[in-house]
């Protein structure tokens, strides 16, 4: 076993004292994703007479990530969504004593599967883009429908919020983006301005919102089945066009594999919830802004030497610009150039 | 040395050796290397994809960076000039403020002072346009809307080059 095989080993012992001879193997970092480091890995062990073996994930806390996520925020997401319908891996331990790992750290299941990545020019989703594209649409109106009191999500951001949500996100990534940009952006800046003084209207119904629900967050199988949705550091109760606007975003559009009408007619249908155009609309420019600061936070992370993933220097220099320039066509559009 | 080789024409930026090791030069070699020789080489499915990743981002460093003081002085003087404009359109106790970041100059020649100097402008740039979008008149539009395609320019001229 490798250093880092039986410290997950000792970890595992610990947290099950009625297992017998656990062995870790194949332990290997996952590209992709620079939030959290994840790793797959092996187990195998005896509960009495009965052999036990795995395939798990270990999502551990990254030193300096794309996002500002709470630690615990997507285990407890996992675990209140579970037995909702929707397709997400089975978690079983978070660890916040850094002694273990020497940083934060849950396991969970590995799901079958593959991600589909948007940044490549062939199929990412190998013939199934149909399939993929109707269920993808389907899954994100069920989330919206779910009740996320019923289920223990009010304690995630925004959750005890009667209304405003789109004023709340705004002012956290207004407070981000003044927290990690190096070289201001009027163009960010300018847009931040457009979208408060030209605000959508409340929502039908408060939901909970993944965040980064988009192509490449999640897995499908061979047969064009979505296995698992990933990837929910960023989740929060808001407007539930956030997540509509956030995965037709051009970046990883999923409208490159399904019409954009069929798919929020599916996500309608799956909600219960009519799509207002305007707000629509309005959220695109918000999901522009959003993904500028992003972008910004990570050219920040590596520039401080907090975060060396290559990932975090492209997305600063390559996802950044993208970003303001998509929100300088999207400002042309409201008139802001004459 | 012959006459012709001090010649001013030979001096020229275009007529500059393709033997000169520039620092793009370098860079270049070193992002080729990276790509064609090393990244191939590593087994590890994490680190491989990581090394082409670093490649790219070499690529992009090594192609900003011949012009990079000519951009941000550029950058800069197109800042101030709008900067000059919307003076006299500000409210008199941050006008002169204007004024003075219109006829300054950059303080030097290294991309980091020249940074802080754009970072600078800029930021008066934000703050001009927010006064501009909360005025009336044809003026305060006018040039609100000359700022939106100043962006718009900038951001053109700074696009990563692979």
């Amino acid at each position: 076993m490798s250093s880092l095989e039986a410290q997950v080993a000792a970890y595992l012992a610990h947290r099950m004292p009625e297992a017998v001879g656990i062995v870790v193997d194949e332990l290997g970092r996952i590209y992709g994703g620079s939030s959290q480091e994840t790793f797959r890995f092996h187990a195998t062990w005896k509960e009495g007479e009965i052999s036990i073996d795995r395939r798990l994930i270990l999502r551990r806390d990254a030193t300096a990530g794309l996002v500002v996520a709470e630690r615990d925020l997507e285990y407890n997401v996992y675990r209140a969504l579970a037995g909702q319908g929707l397709p997400i891996p089975g978690v079983y331990f978070l660890e916040l004593d850094a002694k273990w790992l020497d940083r934060p750290f849950f396991i969970m299941d590995m799901c079958p599967g593959k991600p589909g990545s948007p940044f490549v020019l062939t199929d990412p989703y190998d013939g199934h883009g149909t399939a993929i594209g109707e269920q993808y649409w389907s899954i994100l109106g069920m989330l919206a429908a779910i009740d996320y009191k019923a289920v223990g999500l009010e304690s995630l951001r925004n959750g005890a919020a009667p209304s405003g949500y789109w004023a709340l996100e705004l002012d956290r990534w207004e407070a981000i983006l003044d927290e990690n940009e190096a070289l201001i952006e009027p163009a960010v800046r300018g847009a931040m301005r457009w979208l408060r003084r030209n605000p959508p209207p409340e929502p039908a119904k408060a939901s909970i919102v993944h965040g980064d629900y988009r192509s490449g967050n999640f897995l499908f199988t061979e047969d064009g089945n979505i296995s698992a949705i990933l990837d929910w550091e960023m989740c929060h109760i808001g407007d539930p066009l956030e997540d509509v606007a956030w995965g037709l975003d051009p970046f990883w559009p999923i409208t490159r594999h399904y019409p954009l009408d069929e798919g929020l007619a599916r996500w309608e249908a799956a909600s219960g919830i009519a799509i207002d155009r305007a707000a629509l609309d309005w959220w695109l420019l918000f999901t522009a802004v959003k993904a500028c600061v992003i972008w910004t936070t990570a050219a920040s992370g590596f520039a401080s030497g907090k975060n060396r993933e290559m990932t975090m220097a492209l997305s600063g220099i390559r996802a950044g610009h993208f970003h303001r320039d998509l929100i300088l066509k999207m400002m042309r559009t409201r008139g802001a150039m004459g | 040395m012959t006459d012709k080789g001090m010649s001013p024409k030979s001096l020229s930026p275009e007529n500059l050796s393709p033997g000169n090791l520039s620092i793009d030069n370098a860079l270049h070699g070193l992002e080729e290397f990276l790509r064609d020789r090393i990244a191939p080489a590593i087994e590890d499915p994490y680190v491989s994809p990581m090394a082409r990743l670093s490649a790219m981002v070499l690529r992009i460093c090594a192609n900003s960076v011949d012009d990079a003081a000519e951009l941000r002085v550029e950058e800069n003087a197109a800042i101030r000039a709008i900067l000059g404009e919307a003076a006299p359109l500000l409210p008199a106790s941050i006008a002169g403020q204007y004024h003075d970041a219109a006829t300054s100059r950059d303080p030097g020649l290294k991309i980091s002072i020249l940074d802080a100097e754009n970072h600078r402008l800029r930021v008066l740039l934000v703050t001009a346009q927010a006064v501009l979008e909360d005025g009336i008149g044809p003026a305060a539009k006018a040039l609100d809307q000359r700022i939106w395609q100043l962006l718009e320019t900038v951001e053109a001229k700074r696009a990563p080059r692979d």
